[in-house]
């Protein structure tokens, strides 16, 4: 994948030469500085990263088609900026190592019996069908590359609830009595407001025919729940980036809150009193990845291809394995990673020595085991997709109504 | 309690009465061919506000009058003749504007006058909530009486984008995605029911018209092709009742989609397409063939409204709502 040098310039790049570039917009999901680095190196063009929160990437990627040549998002918000005509269908005939990416991600499911989950499963928004919807039948074009995804839960304190050895971890916690005052949901309407939708029917307070598309009485229902809580004083906030959730516990501000694994490994002293949970009725699952932006064509086009390709190499799968993220294509991964790190991360082993996340701090502690084990045994438990459901622009509106009221504290 | 006007013409929706102008000056030549008609302008010359004026160029489009061109406005004369865009000012013109059709855009106080305006604003609003109409307000913001206020609402509940709630105050939307869907099913029921019966009373020369300006033509939309689908295919069938419904059925839906479009969603290009086959089969097969197709298309095209749904989303609040729109 190495570039050759100019021939016009056998002995060193005429300054007036302008480098090749990749732009890419994405989240802190995957516009990491150390993945940047090492694919400027391997590729040997400039890739710029422009880092924004969930929503504003959603909106100007539907909207600014012409300011990124790569898309790095979630698959749920396909529905957004397909549907805007911002992107172009990737080749897969061009994706060196595409048979090397799991059923997980092509097929659905992690088996053939494994529960799909409610909501929109990657695979629904993976294939190009004809009419230029998106769905699950296999073809050779594809909207997004999938890369990276997790099972997301949230995390307690152990302090409040126990270590969940004797009861269980419940989403219900997150809108549990116990908490109250307490509570911090993430901002994002296609990801806390499913958090909580979970919380709801999990407490047995709402109960929804499809939780991964609700009817307007069903929404209606659950921010009637939620505004009733928020005038109560449960929630004390509400975050966009791992940084600010990381605050809030830095703080001591929560007791149950919506988590991204990242995050857990920044939390110092609280580390030891708050924890990710394993909940009983399993996890809220996303998957990531990236896309081509409309524009791109020649010679921007291939380089959009190398980076794709280099997404799978292994180093990058590394990289967001020590914030706790899966690689669609594991088995460059697993090389990629030293022994106990993979045992660590994908196995559910005890750490047998301290780990360092991406940018060289310790993160986990020698002994330490991810909750919920093994790759396998979490992704057989995904109880629901991050989803842009139909009723989507009229949850979205009624989330982020409540979020401001949360975030002004009204009575 | 008002007194009944005289002129027949005021009675008359106002894009109605400027189409009739534009028309009959380009068919005198008054205005050449090649003139960009802009809407502003056009506005001010006919003492109306924009939204008229482009229904009116809507209509002249669809005659093929005038047509759209890579700039902004419409180019005066029939697509695809290369005609070179002539840019002056439509006042310098000597445009003639019949004297009843004059005062009856000067008379103020026909609820028609106003109703384009107001539904435009009213179907924008419902995609980003549910908002009470304030009759007080609406009334100064036209600077009419409350009884035209009236004529305004009952009209915009009659095409069903309003309704009264329990405390008797008017209420738009939200538009949900179910109003959507319930709306195409209607539409793939009564639609191709409706083409069926209209066959025999189709003019086939105006239907292959279209069907070959579809590709050579850059300027026909889909909006249009739909249109005329309604009005040489649809509304010939002998139904009255029928055909009122499915037009009744469409309003909401019509209204909604020219908001989207204002707000840069963007356009549809796969229907072109559809729209093609529907109309070759319109004119060379038995009209069931079109009929099972065009249930086909509705499904397609709620699926994509559906999504259009969703990608609004996107837009934020800060796009303006007219005075007389309360949040709820």
């Amino acid at each position: 994948m190495a570039l050759a040098p100019p021939a016009a310039a056998p002995l060193a790049a005429p300054p007036h030469l302008p480098r090749r570039r990749l732009r890419v917009r994405g989240t802190s999901i995957t516009l990491l500085k150390e993945v940047r680095e090492r694919a400027q190196a391997d590729l040997g063009f400039d890739v710029d990263y422009e880092l924004m929160d969930f929503i504003t990437c959603q909106r100007q990627a539907a909207m600014q088609p012409e300011g990124y040549d790569i898309y790095e998002q979630c698959f749920h918000n396909l529905d957004i900026v397909w549907f805007w005509g911002a992107l172009q269908p990737i080749d897969t005939d061009r994706i060196a190592d595409w048979n090397k990416i799991t059923d997980l991600s092509k097929e659905g499911g992690i088996s053939k019996y494994a529960w799909r989950g409610h909501g929109d499963a990657p695979v629904r928004k993976l294939y190009v069908q004809p009419g230029g919807f998106l769905g699950p039948k296999q073809g050779r074009y594809i909207s997004m590359l999938p890369t990276v995804h997790n099972m997301d839960s949230f995390g307690f304190d152990t302090r409040v609830f126990g270590h969940g050895d004797v009861k269980r971890p419940s989403w219900a916690w997150l809108l549990d009595r116990r908490a109250k005052g307490r509570i911090a949901l993430v901002d994002e309407p296609a990801i806390g407001f499913f958090d909580a939708a979970l919380a709801a029917e999990a407490g047995a307070e709402v109960q929804f025919t499809d939780i991964g598309n609700m009817t307007i009485a069903e929404i209606d229902a659950l921010m009637a729940l939620l505004e009733d809580r928020r005038r109560q004083g449960y929630f004390c906030a509400s975050w966009r980036t791992g940084e600010e959730a990381a605050q809030l516990l830095l703080d001591d501000r929560v007791s149950a809150q919506s988590m991204w694994s990242p995050v857990y490994g920044h939390l110092g002293k609280m580390a030891e009193v708050f924890v990710e949970s394993a909940p009983v009725e399993g996890y809220r699952a996303w998957h990531g990845g990236a896309s081509l932006s409309r524009h791109l064509g020649g010679a921007q086009l291939d380089m959009g291809y190398d980076y794709l390709n280099w997404w799978l190499d292994g180093y990058a799968g590394a990289v967001m394995a020590r914030q706790g993220y899966y690689m669609s294509a594991p088995e460059r991964t697993k090389a990629a990673l030293a022994p106990e790190e993979w045992a660590y991360w994908y196995e559910g082993a005890p750490a047998a020595r301290d780990l360092l996340g991406p940018s060289g701090d310790v993160v986990v502690k020698t002994g330490a085991r991810r909750a919920g084990g093994t790759y396998q045994d979490r992704a057989n438990r995904i109880a629901l997709w991050n989803t842009v459901m139909e009723e989507y622009n009229y949850a979205a509106r009624s989330w982020d109504r409540f979020i401001r009221r949360v975030n002004e504290g009204q009575k | 309690m008002t007194l009944r006007p005289s002129n027949p013409l005021a009675q008359e929706p106002r894009y109605e009465l400027i189409t009739q102008v534009l028309r009959s000056n380009i068919a005198s030549g008054a205005l050449p061919a090649g003139l960009v008609l802009l809407e502003g302008p056009i506005a001010a010359l006919m003492q109306s506000s924009r939204i008229p004026v482009q229904a009116a160029l809507r209509t002249l489009a669809l005659e093929g009058l005038v047509h759209r061109f890579v700039g902004r406005g419409y180019l005066v004369g029939p697509p695809y003749q290369d005609i070179a865009p002539l840019r002056r000012d439509i006042a310098a013109f000597d445009l003639k504007i019949p004297q009843q059709v004059d005062d009856a855009l000067q008379t103020r106080g026909t609820w028609k006058h106003f109703y384009d305006e107001v539904e435009e604003q009213v179907a924008l609003c419902q995609v980003f909530g549910e908002f009470r109409i304030v009759e007080t307000e609406l009334a100064d913001y036209l600077g009419v009486s409350r009884t035209v206020v009236r004529d305004v609402l009952s009209r915009l509940q009659e095409r069903g984008l309003i309704a009264k709630n329990a405390s008797s105050h008017w209420i738009a939307g939200p538009l949900t995605a179910r109003t959507l869907r319930e709306k195409f099913e209607l539409r793939a029921i009564l639609e191709p029911a409706a083409l069926r019966l209209a066959g025999p009373y189709i003019h086939h020369s105006q239907i292959e018209a279209f069907r070959d300006r579809i590709g050579p033509d850059p300027t026909l939309k889909p909006e249009g092709l739909e249109a005329a689908l309604m009005t040489y295919c649809i509304a010939k069938a002998p139904n009255t009742a029928l055909v009122e419904m499915i037009q009744t059925n469409q309003m909401l839906l019509t209204s909604v989609n020219r908001a989207l479009t204002g707000l840069g969603l963007p356009e549809d290009e796969i229907a072109l397409d559809q729209y093609r086959t529907l109309f070759d089969l319109i004119v060379r097969h038995p009209i069931d063939s079109a009929a099972e197709y065009l249930r086909d298309h509705l499904q397609i095209m709620a699926a994509k409204n559906l999504a259009r749904m969703k990608i609004v989303a996107v837009i934020s609040e800060t796009v303006g709502f007219a005075p007389y729109l309360a949040v709820q």
